[in-house]
């Protein structure tokens, strides 16, 4: 696609960096860029940063925090048709500021509606488990003219006719949500209904990336949601059902130099627990010890692990045709909750070649939690493998 | 053909002849390469501004397959958000688009929205990819961010980081060249200031409007064109982008094909001459041939020798002319475009592409041609029987007999053409076929005129002009062989000279009645490019000294036929109308355009698609597609040919539209125009650039707009008449040289150098007499058919044929100027020849 403006590209990595910084803002290896920390500063004092913990409040938090740079909304589920087959999805909305909104905006004497500094970006990827087939697709609007946007009340988040927003009438509906997004390929319209409320990640909410202050975001989950609607693959459409699992996190970090890339998991266990962990790997090769996930039992308060905590091998590897070797299968242990989950992927091509390549894949888990066999199901994210064919 | 070889005594024959007398080659070789030249030339002049049109549309139109287009408000913008966010259209990128000026500059302003333009536009540059984001951050971020191409910024000296001032609907406004669009060495983005949407409609002052929405779609994919063309609202149409891009270029087409027409005169013209020149060759070596005849060369032979010379003749003119064009064409290309800019749209352009094709053309033609002339020569060269070399009594007799057939066929010619005008309806290139068929045709006619006259006409120069006088005369007759092409070619180039110029004083004095009877108000006022701002209006028509005031405001309407351009017009009550109309009665008519809601349509609309009055027209409107009665025809000759009037109250109907383009200001018996002019500045200064111009002046610009169009004809035909005068000089040289023997018997026969060299200027003044005379009908009806038959059918304007007398009168001079002119070295040498030395020869 020769068409396909670099401009665009740029602002995919920043809006994945951006908005992905799960874990770190890792400079991804656009075609041998500079460095994309050089280009954004250090920090931009105009934007606010995550210093310390804050008071999550709910459903003001699901809305947007125009005042720090990025921002996402991050839902990724396991799906089962009515009639047997298996999918798995992500819808993905990225906000990114391109400028702190306190800079004075000098404008002719009457504004465009076109004006912002806010930018969306969308991905929606469904993999097909038994069509083989992995469909994914990108999209991007700025944050005006009611064309891409965030509000907390009542809450809605879109890029253009992708959303996910509060049900008509939410309090009867019971929190209920509601998703959908259409790439043409794919169609998918989904009611969420959580089953557990969100869990603060981190330093109750805060996620530090590195040693340095303020190089940290806010992050909650909402780790296990009801999940029933419809698919259309083509012509075909499935009535499915499943859960979900969304990731909701901003900040204004700066990015680390020495951070290559990471490696997250949302694992959601048969037993009713949920396990996260994202693993942030240095371009040395070596583990970053801001490495961290949480462990969320079926009951009771959720157990924040570190990076001392975990124990993560890699078993096999595949190899993307569009170039870079991802792990594709784990052992993840967590010995002080005597927990070992062999993570495997539902299907190895779950790479989604948007203007920022990375993998993101829906998995299978298996393994024991002391004595008990174990299942699960998970989304699994991989960045920084992406490397030029 | 390997029998066919020529010999080498043959070709040295032919050498040594061409290379004793070069003077000859001269003509013929001018004639070609004048001829190539200028036809390469307007070619490339017309491509390059129509390919530099093409690329900048392309630039803007990018992948696009369609273009939604609203009314003359163009799109709402939230029905592009309604589309995507409401509908789920993919693939559609709004843009806000306008001609904006830098200093005397004019540039594309592109206003996108850069996260809709993929797959669209490319403003790539192979480089790198943090200075593409840092220039979308800019873009949207910084208002009055612009992106320009490195070589328009460095021809405006610009870097990047440099902010400039643009001129923008009649407003200053602060531009920062954030960076370069493309790569530095592309030509694609050439003259286009791009910029984020939201600064391009702050800068209009089109908040809330989009020029269009672009949309790709898959080749073919009709259902998806249909789904998205239901989705429109009343008054926004689905639009093929090719079909909106071919109908901005037809606009021009007719004016390029007029132009390219023209330039093949040059050549016709050339046709004669080289004709001329061969002939002459052949004839002259008629002792040669028949002895060559005699030692066994077969006319096969003969034939390929003459022919093989016109090919190399034709060679040498059309490599001449290649380069001769290519120079010409820098030249031309500045009038051509001036003109399109001018009248139609705006292109920048400048350089001339070296066109592959249209340089093989160009030699193509001129080798063709040569060929063609050259062919009745070469076959009476092969026709030389053995030994008889005919003497030149008989020569001149056998023309004398031939002049009746060649007028014959020339008169078979021109009576086709007229059938072909007759049957062709409205086809242009029939109308041009048929042109030039009847024009040379009836220049063969012009020998035989010149014979008769020639005849009357010796007696009595034997009785003014004593044995000179009679002898220059009679003379004509006994020289027609040579003569008669070079008549032939004045007469077309005299006639073509006069028939342009008729034209064009026709088109003239109507233009400027026209205007005289369009333009009834006292000042002018109007914005370049854009719309007068409401508040300001109000402010205007107070000023003191302003009675009454009319509005007008010129839309593009996509229909079914093409572009129409409506013009909406508000009368001052009491005013005069200021439309000139062809039919109806004019009360009826003003009642049914202000009151009934009906349209009037321009001449050329009426031409063009057989719509008058009582006829309809379905326009689309805001509310969806409106059929419209027309009124009345009525005059125009605006180079917009389809276009209608329509009152604003019947606009106001149909459209949400309350802007104006311009005003016409009538004013109070007895006031000062020069003061409102002052006082108007004064109101406006600082709010809106406007243009305030009286009257006069506006009648002053349109005509010479209008002048400034006909640079380029004035310029071909002068070169036209430029070959001719060569082709005369050649003839009367050739003439010369071959009655040398003649000559010097007058000479010996006791006639002073003096008398002989006023022998051969009288002579060749009187053919240059009777060529201009002759060129008289034949220019007028060359008049006739480019005013009733070419300009109709090209642009559908009417116009009454007016004759200057003193057009007339120097059309004859100008015949009888370039005969004498073209005498003045013959005679001269003829003076000078001597006698004894002279009748020795041959």
């Amino acid at each position: 696609m020769k068409d396909s403006a670099f401009l665009i590209v740029c602002l995919g990595i920043l809006a994945v960096l951006g908005g992905a910084a799960v874990a770190v803002e890792a400079p991804r290896e656009a075609a041998g860029s500079p460095r994309l920390s050089a280009l954004l500063g250090s920090a931009d004092p105009g934007f606010a940063r995550a210093l310390e913990p804050r008071e999550f409040a709910f459903p003001a938090d699901h809305g947007p925090h125009p005042e720090y740079r990025n921002e996402w909304w991050y839902v990724t589920g396991n799906l089962d048709a009515a009639t047997g087959e298996r999918f798995g999805f992500e819808l993905t909305i990225f906000r990114f500021a391109l400028a702190p909104a306190t800079e004075p905006a000098p404008v002719a004497d009457e504004t465009s509606a076109w004006r912002t500094r806010q930018v969306y970006v969308g991905h929606f990827a469904v993999t097909d488990v038994s069509g083989r087939r992995f469909l994914a697709d990108e999209s991007f609007a700025r944050g005006a003219l009611g064309l891409a946007g965030a509000a907390a009340d009542p809450f809605r988040v879109w890029v253009e006719d992708w959303f996910l927003k509060s049900f008509p009438k939410s309090e009867q509906a019971g929190g209920k949500w509601l998703l959908h997004a259409d790439s043409g390929h794919a169609a998918l319209t989904l009611t969420l209904q959580p089953l557990k409320p969100p869990v603060l990640q981190g330093d109750d909410g805060l996620s530090r990336k590195s040693f340095e202050p303020g190089n940290a975001s806010y992050y909650y989950s909402i780790t296990r949601i009801a999940t029933d609607g419809a698919l259309r693959i083509g012509r075909e459409v499935y009535d499915v059902s499943g859960l979900s699992w969304l990731d909701r996190e901003w900040g204004s970090s700066a990015l680390s130099d020495e951070q290559a890339g990471w490696d997250w998991f949302a694992l959601q266990l048969a037993d009713g627990s949920e396990l996260m962990y994202y693993q942030l790997r240095r371009r040395d090769g070596s583990i970053d010890p801001m490495s961290a996930g949480t462990f969320v039992p079926a009951e009771g308060a959720p157990v924040h692990l570190t990076h001392e905590d975990m124990a993560l091998e890699v078993r096999d590897y595949w190899t993307s045709p569009q170039g870079g070797r991802y792990p594709s299968a784990w052992t993840l242990a967590v010995p002080k909750l005597a927990l070992t989950a062999e993570v495997e992927p539902v299907m190895a091509a779950q790479e989604l070649d948007t203007s920022v390549r990375y993998w993101e894949g829906a998995v299978d888990v298996s393994g024991r939690r002391g004595a008990r066999e174990l299942t699960g199901r998970g989304y699994v994210e991989l960045t920084g493998y992406a490397h030029g064919p | 053909m390997h029998q066919y070889r020529l010999d080498r005594v043959l070709v040295r024959a032919s050498w040594n002849y061409l290379w004793r007398h070069p003077w000859q080659l001269a003509p013929a070789l001018a004639g070609i390469a004048i001829g190539v030249a200028v036809m390469l030339a307007t070619d490339l002049a017309v491509d390059s501004s129509r390919r530099a049109f093409l690329l900048s549309m392309d630039a803007v139109t990018g992948e696009a397959t369609h273009q939604v287009v609203g009314g003359p408000a163009g799109v709402d913008e939230n029905l592009y958000a309604a589309l995507r966010v409401d509908e789920g259209f993919d693939n559609l990128a709004p843009v806000v688009e306008e001609y904006v000026d830098v200093g005397d500059v004019t540039l594309q302003l592109l206003g996108v929205d850069p996260l809709a333009e993929a797959g669209f536009r490319d403003y790539t540059a192979p480089g790198s990819v943090l200075g593409g984001f840092e220039l979308l951050r800019r873009l949207l971020t910084d208002p009055g961010a612009v992106l320009l191409a490195e070589r328009t910024a460095a021809a405006l000296g610009l870097s990047p980081g440099d902010t400039f001032t643009v001129l923008a609907n009649g407003r200053e406004v602060e531009a920062t060249l954030a960076g370069f669009a493309g790569g530095a060495a592309e030509r694609r983005l050439d003259n286009l200031l791009i910029t984020d949407i939201a600064t391009a409609q702050e800068w209009l002052g089109r908040q809330g409007q989009l020029t269009r929405i672009d949309v790709r779609l898959a080749p073919d994919d009709e259902a998806a064109a249909a789904r998205l063309a239901s989705a429109l609202p009343p008054g926004v149409q689905l639009l093929r982008a090719a079909g909106r891009t071919e109908s901005v270029s037809d606009m021009s087409a007719a004016f390029e094909t007029n132009l390219k027409a023209m330039s093949l005169l040059a050549l016709l013209v050339g046709v004669f001459l080289i004709y001329n020149s061969i002939s002459f060759a052949v004839v002259q070596r008629r002792g040669i041939f028949g002895a060559l005849r005699a030692l066994g060369v077969t006319r096969r032979e003969l034939l390929a020798l003459v022919l093989g010379e016109a090919l190399l003749l034709g060679i040498l003119g059309a490599a001449a002319g290649v380069a001769l064009g290519l120079w010409l064409a820098e030249w031309l290309l500045a009038l051509v475009s001036r003109s399109i800019n001018d009248l139609y749209f705006v292109v920048t352009v400048t350089e001339v592409a070296p066109d592959r094709l249209a340089i093989a053309k160009g030699i193509a033609a001129g080798l063709g041609v040569t060929l063609i002339a050259a062919a009745v020569p070469a076959w009476e060269a092969a026709s030389t029987v053995p030994r008889l070399a005919l003497a030149r009594a008989a020569l001149e007799r056998r023309t004398g007999r031939l002049l009746p057939r060649v007028a014959l066929a020339g008169l078979a010619a021109a009576a086709v053409a007229a059938v072909l005008i007759e049957i062709s309806g409205g086809n242009l290139m029939a109308g041009l076929v048929a042109l030039f068929l009847l024009v040379p045709g009836l220049a063969l006619c012009v020998p035989l005129f010149v014979r008769a006259i020639a005849r009357v006409a010796a007696p009595l120069a034997a009785a003014t002009g004593g044995v000179t006088g009679r002898l220059a005369i009679s003379g004509i007759t006994a020289s027609l062989s040579r003569t008669a092409v070079a008549i032939v070619a004045l007469a077309v180039a005299v006639s073509a000279t006069l028939g342009v110029s008729v034209m064009v004083d026709s088109f003239r004095a109507s233009v400027s009645e026209w205007l005289q009877g369009t333009l009834r108000s006292d000042i002018y006022v109007g914005v370049d490019r854009g719309t007068l701002r409401p508040e300001l209006v109000a402010d205007l028509v107070q000023v003191p000294g302003v009675a009454a005031y009319s509005s007008s405001r010129s839309i593009w309407l996509e229909t079914e036929t093409g572009r129409v351009r409506l013009t909406v017009l508000e009368l001052a009550p009491e005013s005069p109308s200021g439309i000139l109309l062809r039919d109806g009665e004019p009360a009826a008519v003003r009642e049914a355009f202000r009151e009934e809601g009906a349209v009037l349509v321009s001449d050329s609309y009426t031409y063009r698609h057989g719509v008058g009055r009582g006829d309809t027209v379905t326009l689309p409107t805001a509310q969806g597609e409106r059929t419209f009665r027309v009124a009345a025809t009525y005059r125009s000759y605006g180079a917009d040919l389809d276009s209608m009037l329509m009152s604003r109250h019947t606009y106001d109907v149909f459209w949400e539209d309350p802007r104006i383009g311009s005003l016409g200001l009538r004013l109070a018996p007895g006031t000062d125009a020069d003061a409102v002019i002052e006082r108007l500045r004064e109101v406006s200064a600082g709010r809106q650039a406007l243009l305030i111009r009286s009257n006069r002046e506006i009648r002053e610009l349109s005509m010479a707009i209008f002048d400034r169009t006909f640079v380029i004809t004035d310029v071909l035909y002068w070169l036209a008449l430029a070959v001719a005068l060569i082709g005369i000089a050649a003839a009367m040289l050739a003439l010369q040289l071959e009655r040398a023997r003649e000559l010097a018997m007058f000479r010996a026969l006791g006639m002073t150098p003096r008398q002989l060299g006023a022998m051969v200027v009288l002579q060749t003044g009187f053919i240059g007499l009777l060529g201009g005379l002759a060129a008289i009908p034949l220019g007028l009806l060359m008049s006739w058919v480019l005013v009733e038959v070419i300009n109709r059918r090209a642009f559908g304007w009417q116009m009454d044929v007016v004759v200057d007398p003193g057009a007339v009168v120097a059309a004859v001079a100008l015949a009888v100027g370039a005969a004498l002119l073209a005498a003045i070295y013959p005679a001269r040498r003829a003076a000078r020849a001597n006698p004894a030395l002279a009748m020795r020869e041959d």
